[in-house]
């Protein structure tokens, strides 16, 4: 199977058709999605923020790190389910959208920076775990998770402006200000 | 309002706001990342008094850990918010979304202030293992307030399809 027919028989999927149709699909599933994604970036700007030797000192970075762990990849994985169901709706678009792929390629880069600080930097922590300023390494690491999961929400918001929608009130539309 | 929202639309920073194309999503990318900051920030505090999180350092440590991320994020949703309202006036006002968001924002933010108050009074005044149940309710109170805010703030881009015939678009 080659990559446009996946991306067709994605879009013509059961769930596809059901966020196409359904009324109130688009609007709970993107608030749904807005909500993990805002609780995947607070959750890892907390960490991050230990990384760089910001606040929180006088806790242990592998102390922090393990609290924040279990609402982080709860949050990443409703952001991604809300994401996949939005992306199968409107399959052929996204694929062809640049803001989504630089999106893609922000959440590729910041799972490659996690990858090696876990596999790296992270081996070494007991020597640097109550450390107020973590090594030069893990300091790099800290900052280029917020940078590069601040440009993945940026260029999500970027896609709802890239696909043509408008959300002007037509001119002869009479608003009706009573409730 | 109908009036003064077709004013603020015609004033010229108000039509520097819709005509730049970036500057739109950019204040809504901000507000997205603030609102990682302040919920997760008032969610840190609400597990803390439910005995779930940071149970090893005492509440005025836990509070001064966050809430000043808490109070500046929300700071800075109020300018990107009100730059966006009046970037898109009508769009707003004619949301009820907008309105209910906006009433639910100053009850969050006002029963979070009352809140974290009494909470530290009651940490100073005897440490307490545990934190009466009328704190731990009100704890989860407020994240679902917040939790509601998030969601109406996203819901004001799809007024009719959320409220039906409430909506003050129809």
């Amino acid at each position: 199977m080659d990559f446009p027919s996946i991306i067709q028989s994605i879009q013509a999927s059961a769930p596809a058709e059901w966020m196409r149709t359904s009324v109130k699909a688009m609007p709970f599933v993107e608030s749904l999605h807005v909500l993990a994604a805002a609780t995947l970036f607070g959750t890892v700007f907390i960490v991050d923020l230990r990384l760089l030797g910001f606040p929180d000192t006088r806790r242990s970075f592998s102390v922090i790190s393990r609290e924040m762990l279990r609402l982080t990849w709860a949050a990443f994985f409703v952001a991604l389910v809300a994401g996949a169901l939005m992306f199968a709706a409107n399959a052929h678009t996204y694929v062809g959208n640049t803001a989504f792929r630089l999106k893609m390629l922000a959440l590729v880069a910041a799972g490659v920076n996690m990858t090696i600080f876990q596999g790296v930097t992270a081996r070494t922590v007991s020597a640097w775990d109550r450390d107020v300023r973590p090594p030069l390494a893990a300091r790099v690491a800290g900052a280029l998770s917020v940078l590069l999961w601040i440009c993945v929400i940026f260029f999500a918001r970027w896609i709802g402006f890239t696909k043509g929608y408008d959300f002007s009130i037509p001119q002869d539309t009479h608003i009706n200000f009573q409730f | 309002m109908h009036a003064f929202a077709g004013w603020l639309q015609e004033t010229p920073f108000s039509h520097t706001i819709q005509d730049v194309s970036w500057i739109i999503p950019l204040l809504q990318s901000i507000h997205i990342v603030m609102i990682g900051v302040v919920f997760v920030s008032s969610l840190m505090i609400a597990l803390r008094v439910l005995g779930r999180m940071r149970v090893d350092e005492p509440f005025p440590a836990v509070w001064q850990r966050f809430a000043p991320w808490m109070w500046t994020g929300l700071c800075v949703m109020a300018v990107t918010g009100l730059t966006l309202v009046a970037g898109e006036p009508i769009r707003e006002f004619t949301a009820l979304s907008f309105w209910i968001k906006m009433a639910l924002v100053a009850l969050g933010v006002t029963s979070t202030a009352l809140y974290g108050r009494s909470l530290r009074n009651l940490a100073v005044a005897g440490v307490p293992a545990q934190f009466p149940a009328t704190a731990k309710l009100a704890s989860v109170l407020i994240v679902v307030l917040w939790l509601a805010i998030i969601f109406l703030g996203r819901a004001i881009a799809y007024d009719r399809e959320v409220w039906g015939t409430l909506s003050l678009h129809a």
